[in-house]
């Protein structure tokens, strides 16, 4: 932990609160938004009732006659999850064959991967919307499930290799040394020793899968819908009713943002690539 | 053999399943932006189907580059992913480097910086849009009223009142207008990203070589040349990756778009594909392949720069 050396007085009160307020003012929207879930949609746009209202849990117990909010949000719950698991069931042996037997491709394979990510999603959207349609699983939780694990591989693959870099090559040799198989390998040396590199990119693939609003919006219509398609889809008619729309925001982003902080680091630190330790 | 062929046959699936990806829709793309294409047309109903007969040559790629919407939308891409980058990496250093003392409550105050970078991006748009930025019911819209009715009680003040009665009304900004909604994109994004910048460099930041820092202060450095000839060059690589991600990220914008204007105003590549493909297929493949070369101009840059310190 690094402690910049305090030399006045001033400066030991002023910069935590400087500190304080950026904090408070960066979380303030998502504050103002779970508040005003608790109001009525009347009480919501009254300025006289900007701070002091009667809290209302009106706009939760109606989210499913406003919304259909389960459906939405079951559809985000299993197409996250499998495709969080699809996309670590192919990424996890590819990047241990990377990490630990490296070939002279290696890098070059690693670079073309982060290389898709790059690939604009509007500029292969209506050949996958045909496509999906002729093979008859357009709207389906199957194609949802299928491009979030695809659009999220590369992300995964490179954030297990850095994890998967970091653990020492002799463990690995004094395993098959004692005759472990390959598959014995990952079972009892890797998955052991990196399984919070493991966890932090399921969790950050599924906060990803999650969040995600092109391809789910446009890969579905109703039966696979997802929550992202639930929020957009609704905001312009309901544009005056803030208490409402407040609640199934909250609802929406509420598992994510505390899911989020308790493995803030782990997911940052993930994220850069190992490049910054 | 034996040995390199298990790990070949352990990176297969992913392999595969990515050039499958890539090849087989940017393939079709090409095919649809060479040929006439649309989804109705009640005078030529055989460009409703892609065919080789349709053929156009590089017909879609003039109109596209013709079309003054498309040097819009460039416009526009490049100027909301640069001012997001520009803001998100110079809020980040200054708050990374703010928060990065002890400071009773620091735990919190991380919690609460990181927390914006977890919302959708829909929900992040609906929430400005609506609740923050509406010019009649938003907080923006009760703060200027606010501020108009405090001036105007304190012009019936004695003394000040005369002062007061030289000011203005206010009145408040539609950030759904076309002269503003890019401005509202680039705050709402910034807002959600600047978190990511700040947990990425305070995490650089607490390996930063502290004997270092105290030898400057022994020999005198002040805390501007500390911060400039020590931190930043020790931010070099965090920044680049935070430029990295980002750009990959928003080239792609697209629900903050939607929902803040439809188009209007902050017109974007993808918005701009999504526009032509609601009848015209062969145009927004056209801008597709554009916006491949677009991504791949920038991916050039950004790649060699990250794939150098990433393989160490």
């Amino acid at each position: 932990m690094a402690i910049v050396a305090e030399t006045t007085k001033f400066s030991k009160v002023a910069w935590p609160v400087l500190a304080w307020i950026v904090a408070l003012v960066f979380f303030f929207p998502i504050f103002w938004m779970v508040f005003t879930s608790f109001k009525t949609d009347a009480d919501a746009v009254k300025p006289e009732f900007l701070f002091r209202f009667t809290p209302t849990l009106e706009n939760y117990t109606n989210m499913t006659d406003n919304y259909d909010y389960w459906r939405f949000a079951t559809n985000s719950i299993i197409t996250s999850v499998s495709a969080t698991l699809l996309c670590l069931f192919v990424s996890v042996p590819c990047a241990y064959a990377m990490a630990f037997n490296p070939s002279r491709g290696t890098k070059d394979i690693l670079m073309w991967m982060l290389s898709t990510k790059m690939l604009p999603a509007a500029a292969v959207l209506y050949p996958m919307i045909f496509m999906a349609k002729s093979l008859g699983i357009y709207d389906t939780r199957f194609v949802v499930i299928l491009v979030l694990t695809l659009i999220n591989l590369p992300i995964a693959i490179w954030m297990l290799f850095t994890y998967f870099k970091d653990i020492p090559k002799d463990i690995i040799e004094a395993g098959q040394m004692d005759g472990l198989t390959t598959w014995g390998e990952v079972k009892e040396i890797l998955v052991p020793l990196a399984w919070g590199g493991i966890a932090s990119t399921a969790l950050l693939i599924f906060i990803f899968c999650w969040n995600e609003a092109y391809w789910t919006v446009r890969l579905t219509t109703f039966n696979a819908a997802t929550l992202s398609t639930l929020i957009e889809g609704n905001r312009a008619p309901e544009g005056l009713f803030f208490g409402r729309l407040s609640a199934v925001s909250t609802a929406a982003v509420g598992p994510i943002v505390v899911l989020g902080w308790f493995c803030q680091k782990q997911l940052v630190q993930g994220l850069t690539f190992g490049a910054v330790k | 053999m034996a040995t390199r062929a298990i790990p070949r046959l352990l990176q297969t699936p992913a392999v595969v399943l990515l050039l499958i990806w890539m090849l087989v829709p940017l393939s079709m793309t090409l095919f649809y932006s060479f040929i006439r294409y649309v989804l109705n047309s009640t005078v030529r109903p055989e460009w409703t189907t892609p065919s080789f007969s349709n053929w156009r040559g590089f017909g879609n790629y003039q109109f596209v580059w013709n079309n003054d919407n498309f040097w819009l939308a460039i416009q526009n891409s490049l100027i909301i992913v640069c001012s997001i980058l520009f803001l998100t990496v110079i809020l980040g250093v200054l708050i990374a480097v703010l928060v990065n003392r002890s400071f009773p409550g620091l735990g919190i105050v991380r919690v609460l910086l990181i927390s914006p970078f977890f919302v959708m991006p829909a929900v992040n748009a609906v929430l400005w849009i609506n609740m923050i930025l509406d010019p009649v019911l938003g907080l923006q819209g009760l703060a200027v009223g606010g501020i108009n009715d405090l001036i105007g009680g304190l012009r019936n003040a004695p003394l000040v009142g005369g002062f007061f009665n030289l000011w203005p009304e206010f009145s408040p900004v539609s950030f759904r207008a076309t002269q503003t909604s890019a401005i509202a994109v680039i705050m709402m994004v910034t807002w959600q990203w600047t978190p990511f910048a700040v947990l990425i460099f305070m995490t650089s930041l607490q390996s930063e070589d502290q004997q270092q820092k105290e030898a400057a202060i022994l020999d005198g450095a002040s805390k501007w040349s500390q911060f400039r000839f020590l931190t930043l060059p020790h931010l070099g690589r965090p920044i680049a990756i935070v430029v990295m991600i980002q750009a990959i990220f928003h080239l792609s914008l697209y629900a903050e778009i939607e929902i803040v204007s439809r188009g209007a105003g902050n017109k974007n590549l993808p918005y701009l594909i999504g526009e032509f493909a609601n009848n015209n297929i062969g145009a927004a493949s056209a801008t597709g392949i554009f916006a491949v070369i677009l991504a791949n101009i920038v991916a050039i840059f950004l790649l060699r720069m990250v794939g150098k310190t990433l393989m160490e």
